[in-house]
């Protein structure tokens, strides 16, 4: 299996990795690393000397060649610099180090997602790496949703906030976390209970897939105080941020930042609170997508204890939809998808810059004075054979 | 990165169209200039050269070329018309005249032609022999604008709008020329088929071409931060070396930005060229080993044009503002930098 690891190293061997301050590129080993710099940027460039450092190869080029070393060849722009003095890798400022290690953190995980997003699996060893706490989805009886339905239709009755109510409902029965693996690629239930509490999605379907799953409402249903009518076809309610086949009944309430990693890619482990300085920006807590009651009820001061995880999932879901969504666009049409990245500086497919700025008026050179000016020529050349014109300064 | 490169005195004073360097002596550029005048510099006089002389012309000029030998330039104007400036005495002598602004010329000493390339959808074609009186122009037709025009000892490459490039033999242009007996040059049309004609191997526009100096296949850069390496042979495995790849680009916030590769220059010696884009970017890439040598540190503005010295010891960069970023008017720096090379900065890698 060890072919298996060499494919797909964990992060931490990445990480391990030496690689170049100058320009990023990283090393199986450490002499590599270091030849690799030898060559590549302590090469005096008069008699191809390899030297050790930027330092050694400035008092090189003084002494032997006096010449002044500027700057380090080959290097990033941001590190042609001969003030700090690399070897190997050593030297290299600590935020240099944090900034490379976030750069590679986060490209693992994009490479993470978009292997997943192809294959379809979970990554070796990955899937580990997301336990995020996952609701099952609790199912009731037929009774207990009618008992419930009765409680609540008797506390409207009396007059009862509508905040208590929320509140006796978010103490209603707590569900069991479950490990994704036991359930990555459960079918969609045919005949959700309409009242069920959490939602539940498969971590990882596809697209269409998403838009059959039923989803169970966060809340029950009738308790929707600012979500528009009631749907009369749809049996649930949009999961924020993912609208449903025909039509959107719900605007979304309100957009939420897309998160760094977002694209495609899922968020890094959530273990621990705080996270280290060069893991990449976790995605933000403070907005997750919640609809207009969660929202309603999250300012009653009633901060349900379930929305954190919530939000995370709609977040998974959404995330992994766009991948799949990217994943689409790009074997459909991937040309139009490059050009929607890239922007050309110059983009005139038809007038060169040169007759571009031949039009501006400063050049402007009118008919008039150049046919006057054509006919002296020509003149000047028909008499002479060498007609001097022009004005020469010295 | 050694300080073998210096900034030329008395820079243009507006953005630069041409610079080249002179056939023989490695230190005599000449450099053309939006603001109506062309350059002559000695790159050697003293610590950053001297300014020798300019030479006004009444519009801006477009291109510059040295002529038969050190003391003769042409020059392609704004003004439509196509002089000859005679580099000792400061004479201009008018050639001919386009019916649209002349973006290009190249002379050929070997033929001893001066082609003009101009928004005209011609070129004009001009038999300079050492006779004056025996000198004679054609016009010859092009479906579109030529964009650059890029010369071998035996050919001439004309890189045009809609990614047309064709490629006329110097001596049979240089034969229906000197047949051409009408002293009017609007009256010697010349339909000569091309020995080539070929699209360009990349999307958009060209910006550029440049031949390699060992006669076998050219470069061209598009306004796409893209160059092409092509060759002249016809035959099927020689097209099928044929590449382009990408350059001058850069990320900024995941956006890929394309900047144009305004100039290709080749060296003269080892065969390598070096390209400039709008990005400020100088670099030399290595056309048969597919590599890129080495890339410059940033210079301040979009690099507008670049020359090579005959003797392969310079490199001339001229750093002006264009149209990047959507600018309207350009303004900004305009300077020339001479860089001295290393013996082997420019060479590429022997293959082991």
């Amino acid at each position: 299996m060890g072919k298996k690891k060499r494919k797909f190293p964990s992060l931490e061997e990445i990480l391990q990795r030496p690689w170049c301050y100058y320009c990023e590129r990283d090393f199986g080993d450490l002499k590599i690393l270091i030849s690799h710099q030898k060559a590549k940027h302590f090469k005096c460039e008069r008699c191809n000397r390899r030297l050790n450092t930027a330092g050694g190869l400035s008092v090189h080029m003084n002494q032997v060649h006096k010449e002044q070393l500027n700057s380090v060849e080959n290097a990033l722009a941001n590190r042609q610099g001969l003030e700090v003095e690399i070897f190997g890798m050593e030297g290299i400022p600590d935020e240099v180090k944090a900034q490379h290690d976030a750069r590679i953190t986060q490209q693992y995980w994009e490479e993470q997602a978009a292997r997943r997003a192809t294959t379809g699996n979970p990554t070796p060893g990955g899937a580990s790496g997301h336990t995020i706490k996952r609701k099952k989805a609790k199912i009731e009886s037929k009774e207990e949703i009618e008992k419930r339905l009765e409680t609540y239709l008797r506390q409207v009755e009396q007059g009862i906030p509508m905040s208590e109510i929320m509140e006796g409902i978010e103490t209603a029965p707590e569900t069991v976390p479950t490990p994704v693996a036991q359930q990555p690629f459960q079918a969609p239930q045919t005949s959700p209970p309409p009242f069920a509490n959490h939602p539940f999605q498969a971590p990882f379907a596809p697209p269409f897939a998403q838009q059959q799953a039923p989803f169970q409402p966060p809340f029950p249903v009738p308790v929707q105080p600012f979500s528009g009518p009631p749907m009369a076809g749809a049996p649930f309610p949009p999961v924020p941020g993912f609208s449903p086949p025909g039509g959107q009944p719900f605007p979304p309430p309100f957009h939420t930042p897309t998160p760094p990693f977002a694209q495609g890619a899922p968020p890094p482990p959530r273990q621990g609170s705080g996270s280290a300085p060069a893991l990449p920006q976790r995605p933000q807590f403070s907005a997750p997508p919640v609809n207009a009651a969660q929202f309603q009820q999250m300012h009653q001061g009633a901060a349900p204890s379930h929305t954190v995880t919530q939000g995370a999932v709609d977040e998974l879901i959404s995330s992994a939809r766009q991948s799949a969504q990217a994943e689409e666009a790009t074997q459909t049409a991937s040309k139009p998808k490059k050009e929607k990245n890239t922007r050309m500086v110059y983009a005139d497919n038809e007038i060169s810059p040169e007759e571009k700025m031949a039009q501006l008026p400063k050049y402007q050179f009118t008919r008039g004075a150049r046919e006057q000016q054509g006919s002296v020529l020509r003149s000047a050349t028909g008499t002479v054979g060498a007609g001097a014109t022009g004005v020469v300064r010295e | 990165m050694s300080s073998s490169q210096f900034e030329l005195t008395d820079p243009p004073r507006d953005a630069i169209s041409a610079l080249k360097f002179a056939p023989n002596d490695a230190n005599k550029l000449l450099v053309s200039s939006w603001d109506r005048n062309v350059y002559l510099y000695d790159t050697h006089d003293g610590e950053s050269g001297r300014l020798t002389r300019t030479f006004e012309h009444p519009a801006p000029v477009l291109d510059v070329c040295f002529g038969q030998d050190d003391n003769e330039a042409f020059t392609a104007g704004l003004d439509w018309n196509v002089r000859r400036i005679n580099l000792e005495t400061g004479e201009l002598e008018f050639l001919s005249s386009h019916t649209a602004g002349v973006k290009s010329v190249a002379y050929s000493s070997t033929t001893k032609l001066l082609i003009s390339g101009s928004w005209d959808c011609t070129l004009h074609v001009h038999s300079l022999s050492d006779d004056r009186s025996a000198h004679t122009t054609c016009t010859v037709p092009l479906p579109s604008k030529p964009f650059s025009i890029s010369m071998t000892p035996t050919k001439v490459v004309v890189a045009m709008a809609n990614r047309a490039v064709y490629i006329y033999d110097l001596k049979s242009l240089a034969l229906l020329c000197s047949h051409a007996n009408s002293t009017d040059n609007t009256q010697n049309i010349v339909e000569i088929e091309p020995l080539q004609r070929r699209e360009s191997a990349m999307k958009f526009m060209t910006r550029a071409i440049a031949c390699m100096p060992n006669d076998s296949g050219w470069a061209a850069s598009t306004i796409e931060g893209r160059i092409a390496v092509e060759w002249f042979d016809p035959s099927e495995t020689s097209q099928a070396r044929k590449y382009a790849f990408k350059c001058h680009r850069q990320t900024v916030d995941g956006v890929d930005v394309v900047y144009p590769v305004n100039a290709l220059a080749f060296h003269p010696i080892h065969g390598t060229f070096v390209s400039g884009g709008g990005d400020g970017v100088v670099a030399v890439w290595d056309g048969v080993a597919k590599r890129r040598i080495r890339q410059y540190q940033r210079f301040p503005t979009s690099v507008a044009a670049l020359a090579f010295s005959a003797n392969g010891k310079y490199l001339a960069v001229a750093v002006s503002p264009g149209f990047e970023d959507g600018k309207e008017d350009p303004e900004g720096v305009v300077k020339v930098f001479i860089r001295e090379l290393g013996e082997s900065e420019t060479k590429g890698k022997a293959s082991k």
